[in-house]
Order: structure tokens, then C-alpha cells, then sequence
């Protein structure tokens, strides 16, 4: 499948025949995370990866981080071997990850500090990434001083400040409680239409991948292959939870993808 | 609000009041038992008679001058032994190979840590200054170097990589992750090896010595004057106490604890 003609982008991110195997030295062990796939991310597009656990979701994303390298295959960006982790791949955790020694406005101008930034230069621009993520109240505070939603907004404006080529996210809300995980999914997606990026966001939410992406892509489950992608083709402007929910639109694409990961469980 | 405000520091309060109660059950002991269950006044002399001692040696310099030399030796030792130990330990944490290649050494040379190096000392260095800094350094060193690779090693995975995904460089990680994100247990590490080095000067002093704290109680013996003795311990247990609130305690404050790292 051509899925450059599809969203008649150009690929951001190209994966090719990629396995990724985790080797456990201590226990002598390895396991394939992830066989053979082949995926573009577009330019631009927010791409959510669903599947069930132990898909190899996160792995891939560590693979497009450089924190781990292919057994076979490659993943390019802009046509480049991605050999280590750097600056234009910023990736949000689930955990949160701010440095808890640092303030959020610090944890904000983390990249900027780390590219050489000038002190008051990277502050001024870490507070106008703070104010979109509501934070500029909170800028001095301590990590475990915030809510867990707090602290992943602070991740969000922190890796936005670095301005990468795509922001990459892992779960990010999964240890939030319900209430905030939606309003944060509505932010995000606020955010995301005032700063285009190119987004990949792994989870295993059906209804959060239906509801935030272009595209979805559903693995199937040990080891992680390319099932289907499936386009949601929804307007921005009716990403809201308050009328989605009860949009004909949603639900057949959520049951669409609902039944392509329960398929593959058995 | 006022009320709300004043119970922290009434808490706080009442903890230095709790904190003191042993130290007064224990002087109230010295100050009865003698008498009660008849103690010669030379194996356990009175708080009257220690007190007195202290004026004295305090009229005439001397306790000055042995509690300054103990301490110099002192802030020798813990420079020399942390400024090796704490480097040594990041790179032993962050250095496969220098772990490998250090880590069966220093266990072999852990065992005999301290004291046991003193009559080797002597035969080095002579009685003296040389022998007593040796063995405090070699103590503070080992007090020290495996808390700093212990914090190293348990820095969450994901902060590394949420930094290299920010574009750390080497230098970046170190300074801005493993220092900050390993400072619990190099502050644990700072605050173990100034206590284990105080019991290592005071012992190298009572055998390699010429003068400081240790030496001066162990002087004291030959002539029974346990009143000396006495002195010289209250004075290692008064200097630890101000040090941990004058130096540890606010350090931990301001780092730490107000990052949350502690509670």
C-alpha cells in the first residue's frame, strides 16, 4: 500500500522491514518485539499506534528514538539512518521523566539549554511554551509539587520548546485519571493545530487513538506486525468528547478499529 | 492562619524537645549513679569534676588546640578521601569496563579498610600527622565511594532518555542527570563517611598520634584521668552534632528535600 498517495504527504519518518529484538544478557534471552514492518509516518500527520500489550509499541518508538537499533531493516528520517537518539526526535513518557531537580521552567528550557541557548533567551521562550500548556503559574514550581496532568503538560511544552521534527509519545496518559485524560487529549490536540508537527503516539486506548489521530495503526500482538492502518477521516473541529461520542462517524471507526485488535486476540 | 502557621513550628518544636529527653535521662544516670551504687569517683569522675577539667583546659588552650588539630586533620582526610571517591564512583557507574576492571580491588581492599592500615601507616609515615591522615582518608574513601555508585545506578532509565531525546550531549547527562539525580546518596555518602572518618581519627590519633582529640583521651589514660576521657568523648559527640545541623542538614534542604527526592 502506497501510503504516500494516500495522505498525498511526504514521509517524515520511513520504517522498512524493520525486526527489533530485545536481548536480556542476564537472563541470556532475547525476544522479537517487532517483525517486519514497514510503516511511513507523514509529514505533519498524527499518527497513533494501537495495539495490545507486548506488541512492540514502545519498542518501535525506541527504534525512531535511536535508543535501540534494528536486527534488520532501517528507519530513516528524511531519508537518514537514524543511528542515535538527538534533538529532532523529542519523546513525551509516560513517566513524565522531568528532572525532579529542576523547575518546570527549567525542565521547559531543558533542550534550548542543552543547544547553548542564552539563559534569557531560553527562559522568554520556555514561558511562551509554559502560558499554552497553562503552566505559567506553576513555572517555578518543582515536578512533585504538580498533578500528574501538570506534569504531562510540562513534558509536552518541554519537548514542543525543543521544536524536534516529530514528537514522539508513549502512553502519555495512561497514569492520569479519567477526567484529566480527556481534557489533556483535547489540549493536546489545541496545541497541536497552533504548532504543527509531525506526531506519532503509541497507545492502548482505541477510542484515544480514534480520537486524536489521522491515521491509525494497529499491530498485532508477539511479535508486533503491521495489521492495518485505517484513515480517520473525522474533521478537526469536531474533536470534542462532549458530541464525538454520540458522532456515527466515531463509533463505526472506533468499532472498526476495536475489532481489528480483538480479532488478532483470539 | 496564625493558628495553621504556628503548629509546624510547634511540632518542630516539641521534636528538638523529644530529641533532647535520652540526652538528660543519660546525664541524670552519670550525675546519680556514682553515689547510689558507689562508683569511685576515678573510674566514673562527676559532671562537676568533667565540668571543671573543661574550664581548665579551655583557661590554658589546650582542648583548643587538640580539637583544632582533629579538626584540620579532619577536613583533610574527608577532601582527600571524597574528591577521589566521589569521581571514581560516577565513573565506576557510568564505565563498564572501569567497573569490571575496579570493582574486585576495591572489595579486597574494603575488608581492611581504616585501622587495619595503621601499623602499616606507622612503618610509611611515622607516628604522626602522615600515618593519622592516611587512615582517615583510606576510611572516608570507602565510606564514600559505593553510595555515589549506588545513586548513579538507580537514576531512572527514562531520564536518560528523555534528556538524549533533548539533544544532552555526554557532558549534559552528567551534569544535569547523574550529579543532581545521584545527590541522596552522595549527601548519604558525605554525611556516613564524615561520621566513620571522625571514629578513624580518633582511633589513628590513640595509636599514631601527637597530638588532637584521640590522643588527648588516650594521654589522659596513663594518668587515670578518666575526667579527660569523659571530655574528649562529649567533644567528638558535640563537634558530629554541629556539623550534621550546621553543614548536613541545611545542604539536604536545599537540594533534596526540596526537590522531593526525600521526604
Amino acid at each position: 500500500m502506497n501510503t504516500a498517495a494516500l495522505t498525498g504527504g511526504t514521509p517524515k519518518i520511513s520504517i522498512r522491514d524493520m525486526t527489533l529484538v530485545h536481548v536480556n544478557e542476564e537472563r541470556r534471552q532475547s525476544n522479537v518485539a517487532v517483525e517486519n514492518l514497514t510503516l511511513d509516518i507523514m509529514e505533519n500527520e498524527f499518527l497513533c499506534v494501537v495495539g495490545p500489550s507486548g506488541c512492540g509499541k514502545s519498542t518501535l518508538l525506541s527504534a525512531i528514538a535511536g535508543f535501540m537499533q534494528p536486527q534488520t531493516g532501517t528507519v530513516t528520517m528524511n531519508g537518514e539512518r537514524i543511528t542515535k537518539p538527538g534533538a529532532d526526535r523529542g519523546v513525551v513518557f509516560q513517566e513524565y521523566a522531568l528532572l525532579p531537580w529542576k523547575t518546570v521552567l527549567d525542565n521547559v528550557a531543558l533542550g534550548l539549554k542543552f543547544r547553548g541557548v542564552p539563559r534569557a533567551d531560553r527562559e522568554a521562550k520556555a514561558m511562551e511554551y509554559i502560558a499554552m500548556a497553562r503552566l505559567t503559574e506553576a513555572a517555578k514550581k518543582y515536578p512533585h509539587e504538580l498533578s500528574g496532568g501538570m506534569r504531562q503538560r510540562a513534558a509536552v511544552a518541554r519537548t514542543l520548546a525543543n521544536t524536534p521534527e516529530i514528537m514522539m509519545m508513549d502512553e502519555p496518559f495512561a497514569a492520569v485519571d479519567a477526567q484529566t485524560r480527556l481534557s489533556l487529549q483535547e489540549e493536546l490536540l489545541r496545541v497541536w493545530n497552533d504548532n504543527p508537527i509531525t506526531v506519532l503516539f503509541i497507545t492502548h486506548s482505541v477510542e484515544e487513538a480514534v480520537f486524536l489521530a489521522d491515521r491509525v495503526a494497529v499491530l498485532t500482538p508477539g511479535p508486533g506486525k503491521l495489521r492495518e492502518i485505517v484513515e480517520i477521516d473525522i474533521p478537526r473541529n469536531a474533536r470534542h468528547w462532549d458530541t464525538i461520542t454520540s458522532d456515527p462517524e466515531f463509533i463505526a471507526l472506533r468499532d472498526r478499529v476495536m475489532a481489528l485488535v480483538r480479532d488478532q486476540n483470539g | 492562619m496564625i493558628a495553621r502557621r504556628s503548629r509546624p513550628f510547634m511540632r518542630r518544636g516539641s521534636a528538638a524537645l523529644t530529641g533532647i529527653l535520652p540526652f538528660i535521662a543519660l546525664f541524670a544516670a552519670w550525675a546519680l549513679l556514682p553515689a547510689l551504687a558507689g562508683i569511685p569517683e576515678f573510674k566514673l569522675p562527676s559532671p562537676g569534676k568533667v565540668l571543671n577539667t573543661f574550664t581548665n583546659m579551655m583557661a590554658d588552650g589546650s582542648l583548643m588546640a587538640h580539637v583544632w588539630a582533629s579538626l584540620q586533620r579532619l577536613a583533610a582526610g574527608y577532601l582527600l578521601g571524597n574528591l577521589i571517591a566521589i569521581p571514581l564512583g560516577l565513573a565506576i557507574a557510568l564505565n563498564r569496563a572501569v567497573s569490571e576492571t575496579l570493582t574486585p580491588v576495591l572489595s579486597f581492599f574494603q575488608s581492611i579498610a581504616g585501622i587495619a592500615w595503621v601499623p602499616l601507616a606507622i612503618i610509611w609515615f611515622g607516628v604522626g600527622k602522615g600515618s593519622v591522615l592516611f587512615v582517615i582518608a583510606n576510611t572516608i574513601f570507602f565510606a564514600s565511594i559505593y553510595s555515589t555508585v549506588i545513586g548513579v545506578r538507580t537514576i531512572p532509565r527514562v531520564l536518560f532518555r528523555a534528556s538524549l531525546s533533548h539533544g544532552a550531549s555526554r557532558w549534559d547527562i552528567i551534569s544535569n542527570v547523574v550529579i543532581p539525580g545521584a545527590m541522596v546518596q552522595i549527601l548519604v555518602g558525605l554525611r556516613t563517611s564524615m561520621a566513620y572518618g571522625w571514629r578513624a581519627l580518633v582511633a589513628g590519633e590513640m595509636i599514631a598520634g601527637t597530638d588532637g582529640v584521640g590522643y588527648m583521651t588516650l594521654e589522659a589514660v596513663q594518668w587515670y584521668q578518666a575526667e579527660i576521657v569523659i571530655l574528649g568523648m562529649i567533644v567528638i559527640g558535640v563537634l558530629w552534632l554541629l556539623m550534621d545541623a550546621l553543614l548536613f542538614t541545611p545542604i539536604e534542604r536545599v537540594t533534596v528535600r526540596r526537590w522531593g527526592m526525600v521526604r
